[in-house]
């Protein structure tokens, strides 16, 4: 089984095939957000490393968010096609998770967080767990503070992972117990992805590319100025 | 000798579609998923709405483009896409997959001009066009009136200074009332109204550059002053002056280039009063009208693929760090005075 791993929900742009033996190859570049026109030479250059005929992947993986809106895109457009081109399935993961997998030998409360602009992050908390971690908060988006205080009123121990930890390091630093991880952790890996993919793969937790959806957790401005105008009327 | 298929992708704006054609000019398919039941609820396309729909309709329109033309991926011997002009994250998902599909099938990839399409989709239902012609480029973002000399060289001989005429058409109607897209609306209204009011006729004797800001600010301005006039009046007052300049125009050029034709293009392209204006501007000069079918007015895939394989014939692949970019300009000789 070979797995295309395929991140691009944050300021980083990525690819990286891997399988049974574990990731063969992996490229990241993360300077000027030119997602759209590295991704393709990436995945050329990947499967080149790695030595890998493109009609030899037989499931492609991507971080389908939340993240930046139009990275994401890139991503999740060119997942979806690259999967319908050759006719395999695909298997979605979250960005948050991509973030907790590599700091899965933490002990303490783990808390996901990506920079979400306007001042807010995308975020979840994790648990460690035999092999892996467990989301143990869904997905959301907020204000750094508000999780800050959740943190000191739980009195959790925790590693805060992601670039919205750094981009707040401040609000997150007088925490007691509470710690960040190294900025090279700071964004999701492709190699993890593939590493997290594979063992949905072995459970056959496909989705078709037809089914696949990016997660924005917010909804286009427009949609949600229209939706409050009318609840006012 | 086979035929050259070239598979044609377009998310430049609210439409997804897809589109195979064969060398020049031969559409096999043409898909387009209209959004506009999406935008109509917010009077205009919402980019960010528009871009998410894109993500989730692109693969499921290629595939029923491929279907409906009865060909396999391995037949396709080339993947255009519109790369510019246009609302940046819809056109990136448009370059995003037509990259990913030139790489997994291993064939070459083209980026296109989305207004260089629109000058080529008269040429989908009339291959034999002769040059020298006169376009008239007229849509929601543009109006540009080309002179083509040659294939692929392209003279600007005038551009709007100010709105596009659809974007006049699109504020009018919402001002009106009307809904969105306004185009269609006030089309239909106008086969009711009279041409009673004398709204202004901006730039009407002046080279060949456009102004549709003043001739909107009339008409809301008329509006507002007489509360008790017909809706219908006005919408056939308003189109008649609009259409009237572009007419105008056109026809001032096509005797100044000596033009053998006249084509039109772009969504406003539709317009029942503007098709009938030039039929009659070409009848009086006898010059060979060419007005496309409605499909091919609105934005579709058939005339990336097309534009996509002339430019690929002449200028070879493009890279596939190709970006996309939403203020690319139509490429041209030199601007006249």
């Amino acid at each position: 089984m070979i797995i295309l791993g395929i991140e691009s929900a944050t300021s980083q742009v990525g690819c990286a095939i891997g399988g049974h033996e574990g990731v063969l190859a992996s490229v990241h570049s993360s300077r000027g957000r030119r997602h759209a026109e590295n991704l393709a030479p990436q995945i050329d250059f990947v499967r080149k490393q790695a030595r890998i005929n493109l009609d030899e992947i037989s499931v492609v993986a991507v971080d389908v968010g939340p993240g930046l809106y139009t990275g994401l895109r890139v991503g999740v457009a060119t997942a979806i096609s690259v999967a319908f081109g050759l006719g395999v399935p695909m298997i979605g993961v979250s960005s948050l998770d991509l973030l907790a997998y590599p700091v899965r030998h933490c002990t303490k409360l783990i808390v996901a967080a990506i920079d979400a602009r306007r001042g807010e992050i995308f975020h979840a908390n994790y648990r460690q767990v035999p092999g892996g971690v467990q989301r143990v908060s869904n997905p959301s988006v907020g204000n750094p503070e508000d999780v800050a205080a959740e943190l000191l009123a739980h009195g959790h121990e925790a590693l805060m992972v992601g670039d919205g930890a750094i981009r707040f390091a401040d609000i997150f630093a007088n925490l007691r117990g509470v710690e960040a991880a190294e900025p090279s952790m700071a964004y999701p890996s492709a190699a993890s992805l593939v590493q997290l993919a594979h063992a949905k793969a072995l459970r056959e937790d496909f989705v078709k590319p037809s089914d696949l959806k990016p997660v924005y957790l917010r909804k286009p401005d427009a949609v949600e100025m229209d939706q409050q105008n009318r609840k006012h009327v | 000798m086979t035929n050259n298929l070239t598979l044609g992708i377009e998310t430049s704006c609210d439409e997804t579609a897809a589109a195979v054609v064969a060398d020049d000019n031969t559409v096999l398919s043409s898909v387009v998923s209209s959004q506009v039941d999406l935008h109509a609820r917010y009077g205009g396309v919402v980019p960010e709405v528009a871009s998410r729909a894109h993500v989730t309709l692109v693969a499921p329109v290629v595939a029923q483009a491929l279907v409906e033309a009865g060909v396999e991926p391995k037949d396709i011997d080339l993947v255009a896409a519109t790369r510019g002009p246009g609302l940046v994250g819809s056109l990136l998902v448009g370059v995003s997959a037509a990259k990913a599909l030139s790489l997994v099938w291993d064939k070459p990839f083209k980026g296109v001009n989305h207004l260089e399409a629109h000058l080529y989709s008269c040429f989908l239902e009339e291959p034999e066009l002769e040059l020298p012609l006169v376009v008239l480029l007229v849509s929601g973002g543009h109006t540009i009136l080309v002179s083509m000399e040659e294939h692929l060289q392209y003279l600007i001989l005038g551009e709007t200074l100010d709105d596009a005429v659809g974007e006049a058409y699109d504020k009018v109607a919402r001002y009106l009332g009307l809904g969105y897209p306004g185009g269609p609306a006030i089309d239909q209204l106008a086969v009711h109204g009279q041409n009673s009011i004398k709204f202004p006729r901006p730039m009407i004797n002046e080279g060949y550059d456009f102004s549709f800001s003043g001739l909107k600010t009339s008409v809301i301005n008329y509006v507002r002053q007489h509360p008790e006039a017909r809706t219908e009046d006005i919408a056939a007052s308003f189109q008649e002056a609009a259409v009237e300049v572009l007419a105008t125009k056109t026809k001032r050029a096509a005797i100044q280039i000596n033009a053998k034709g006249v084509c039109i293009g772009g969504g406003v392209a539709a317009n029942s009063r503007l098709r009938e204006a030039i039929f009659d501007i070409c009848l009086e000069e006898d010059l060979h009208p060419f007005v496309p079918s409605r499909a091919y007015c609105t934005d579709n895939a058939a005339m990336v693929a097309a534009i996509g394989w002339r430019r690929f014939r002449q200028d070879g692949p493009d890279p596939l760090d190709l970006g996309a970019d939403p203020n690319l300009r139509l490429p041209c000789l030199s601007l006249m005075p």
